[in-house]
């Protein structure tokens, strides 16, 4: 399965040039917040912004949907784009939407609506855009795709669920193309939640590497691969595996570990077995936020570092536990990564991504 | 692949059996809302004597499906999973969306709330509950595709099996009658207040139910080791969008046309080999004329068709899970029953559904899912050639 386009929008801007300039020139301090919960206070939030975004052709298109719809239009679009697909939509072109939330946001709108004039005088629009398919939906109205459009969610591994999903896809033909995002936005109630469960970080800094104790920041986002069949002409690289739970490919060599660890668990201690001496680590949580989906932007970086053969330092160093860190940027030779993430099961998944 | 075994609970009853006794019968059990007080009057279809022992305080979608689940295991002789890969996927709407309105009531008026519906809304997402519960170790997704997400999940199902990534699969949908999705649905004025009439001519718009329906699917080695002989297959899904709405299909029913083709294709079969179609069938005006008309043109007027949601409501993200259990069913036992509700033809439609139980022949039956989002789903179930 081949990654044949990679789009994305994170608070760090829409593209996946405006990601690779954030791998490149590291962390930076995200926005503030202000909430009900925090009780006048701000908060640090990895945020998008949609005024931000130049071309305003397709926000026009998906007028009426909720922030997540767009965000989930906009990188869905930049990865067809990426992928040489922007102006002429493929047949069999399959679209599969992860979200470990889905439309939170939207869903308390609506409840908002129930709460103060009564059950009978609820928005029907605010409705449907509160359903789980919405953001597949628009991706799917707004690019004419008329292919099997799937929303799936799984919390921590709704990703990696949906990409094992889009590899039997195209392997059984039933479709030539899959665009698989995933997509998760940040609100107010979702706040409150991650700070009352997990341990925000005031300083704004995730670091992925201290395990135990661990600290948040909520980002919101999505990211969208355009994956293929065929082993000639891939842009970023091949998707060879994706484990979810048993990991038969525990053993082999890779040139880079990226880990999902990002202060969404209290303990991320697990990771420091998956993690080998002699390889070195990263993680880019940092630059996004913590994300029930943040995976999915660590793949499309180890797709990137594929594509440029460049790897980009960990944006966060603070490393209590002696890993053995990618602690630079600048070009390398790689052939292959495994990014690994664990929920609070101690469930491991693993996706190994190679350049050939 | 294999069907070994269903398992489903609506207002239609609480196990196969009871649901064909009421099929035989006609029976409707709707009635008002008793769930949660509304101001609202479209009638529902509620599961009545729901089992104490799934009853989960505040998770009753998660007791749904538990319940169908432990009957399509016991129907498939399933009582020891350890040496399977299994899978579960199920479709939901309701098990996805943290809409407790007691929570968010409070967390809007005092900045802050228990979290009790915030952990049981962690804990409870749909199949990963159930692979906990069950001690599966294969893949597990949950399918939030809105009304088609059953149909869906049974899909996804039959890819994993394929795809060698299990040896069994549960899969199937579950979602409890909740006041969000019943208010919403009024405020689209789809809901209709009297009880649903399927395909019928004056037909005024769906009421919502609730339930699960479950299969068990395995594959051919699955079955071969454990010495059993199932009677049933499931044999191809199709799934398409129609890139039109976010709440109307397509005036020409495109994705459904589509669906049906791909379903069609993949069990290497013909519209003239269907015995029937257990449709999708609201009751509201858009949905039944775009279904219908597409299945005439399909499979020919002449085609055995129903609607069982006048039986059990729209029961949503369970609805694709609980009509292939009847699709299968209705294989099985070689009839199916009159489309609850029907007296009138639609002749905008130009096909009508079966008005008497009837006796079904032919190898083959579709059940049919069509979502909001504009997501069409199609499913093939077979009877063995020798069964």
């Amino acid at each position: 399965m081949k990654i044949a386009g990679i789009g994305m929008i994170c608070s760090r801007g829409l593209g996946i040039a405006a990601f690779e300039n954030a791998l490149e020139s590291g962390w930076q301090k995200p926005g503030d917040t202000a909430a009900r919960w925090l009780g006048g206070r701000n908060a640090p939030a990895y945020l998008v912004d949609l005024n931000t975004v130049p071309d305003r052709r397709l926000l026009k298109k998906v007028r009426r949907s909720d922030h997540l719809s767009k965000m989930a239009v906009l990188a869905a679009a930049d990865a067809l784009a990426d992928g040489g697909m922007g102006d002429v939509v493929p047949n069999k072109l399959g679209v599969i939407v992860a979200s470990a939330f889905g439309p939170h946001v939207t869903t308390f709108d609506f409840l908002d609506d129930f709460l103060d004039h009564g059950d009978t005088a609820v928005s029907p629009t605010t409705f449907s855009n509160s359903v789980h398919i919405a953001p597949a939906s628009y991706i799917s109205m707004s690019m004419n795709i008329k292919g099997p459009t799937l929303s799936v969610t799984q919390f921590r591994f709704s990703f990696q669920a949906a990409l094992q999903l889009a590899k039997t896809w195209l392997d059984q033909r039933r479709c030539d193309h899959v665009l698989l995002g995933a997509v998760e936005q940040y609100g107010d109630v979702l706040g409150y939640v991650m700070d009352h469960k997990l341990t925000s970080a005031a300083d704004g800094k995730i670091k992925p590497f201290a395990f135990k104790p661990t600290c948040q920041v909520p980002g919101e986002g999505s990211v969208f691969f355009l994956l293929s069949n065929g082993n000639a002409g891939s842009a970023y690289g091949f998707v060879n595996a994706v484990h979810v739970n048993d990991d038969p490919d525990s053993g082999k060599t890779v040139d880079l570990d990226i880990i999902d660890a990002d202060g969404m668990l209290p303990d991320e201690s697990a990771y420091l077995g998956s993690l080998s001496p002699d390889t070195p680590a990263t993680a880019y949580s940092p630059l996004f936020g913590s994300m029930m989906i943040g995976g999915a932007f660590n793949m499309a970086a180890g797709a990137l570092m594929l594509k440029r053969q460049r790897s980009y330092a960990a944006p966060v160093q603070d490393n209590p536990h002696g890993i053995r860190l990618l602690s630079e940027t600048g070009n390398r030779r790689m052939e292959s990564i495994r990014c690994t993430g664990y929920d609070c099961y101690a469930e491991r998944t693993s996706i190994y991504v190679s350049r050939e | 692949m294999l069907i070994t075994g269903l398992g489903v609970i609506s207002a239609a009853g609480n196990t196969v059996a009871e649901t064909l006794d009421s099929f035989r019968s006609g029976k409707r059990n709707a009635g008002p809302v008793s769930l949660f007080p509304t101001n609202l009057s479209s009638p529902a279809f509620e599961v009545r004597n729901f089992p104490a022992t799934y009853a989960a305080k505040g998770q009753r979608t998660l007791g749904l499906a538990l319940c169908a689940v432990d009957q399509a295991l016991a129907d498939a002789g399933l009582d020891d999973l350890s040496g399977y890969r299994v899978g579960v996927c199920m479709g939901t709407t309701v098990a996805s969306q943290l809409n407790n309105l007691q929570f968010y009531a409070g967390y809007r008026e005092h900045g802050s709330a228990p979290m009790t519906a915030v952990d049981q809304f962690l804990k409870g997402n749909l199949s990963e509950y159930l692979s906990r519960r069950l001690k599966a170790r294969g893949p597990s997704l949950s399918i939030v595709n809105a009304c088609s997400s059953g149909t869906d999940a049974i899909g996804v199902a039959l890819s994993w099996l394929k795809s060698g990534l299990c040896d069994i699969a549960i899969a199937g949908g579950a979602d409890e009658l909740n006041h969000v999705p019943y208010s919403g649905f009024a405020s689209l004025g789809i809901a209709n207040p009297g009880l649903c009439t399927p395909f019928d001519r004056d037909r005024k718009g769906l009421n919502l139910g609730e339930g699960a329906g479950v299969l068990v699917i395995e594959t051919r080695a699955a079955v071969q080791k454990r010495g059993k002989k199932p009677d049933l297959t499931l044999n191809g899904y199709g799934s398409s969008s129609d890139a039109y709405h976010l709440t109307a299909p397509s005036p020409e029913g495109v994705g459904l046309r589509a669906a049906l083709q791909s379903a069609l294709e993949e069990a290497g079969i013909g519209p003239d080999e269907v015995g029937f179609v257990n449709a999708h069938g609201t009751g509201t005006h858009d949905n039944d004329l775009v279904e219908g008309t597409v299945l005439a043109d399909v499979f020919g007027p002449d085609l055995k068709m129903l609607s069982t949601k006048g039986y059990t409501g729209h029961t949503l993200g369970a609805a694709g899970g609980i009509e292939a259990v009847f699709t299968a069913a209705g294989l099985r036992a070689g009839w199916v029953p009159a489309s609850a509700g029907f007296q009138n033809k639609d002749e905008a439609i130009g096909i009508s559904p079966l008005r008497h139980t009837t006796a079904i022949t032919g190898r083959f039956a579709l059940s049919t899912s069509l979502a909001f989002g504009g997501n069409n789903a199609a499913i093939v179930i077979g009877r063995e050639r020798d069964a």
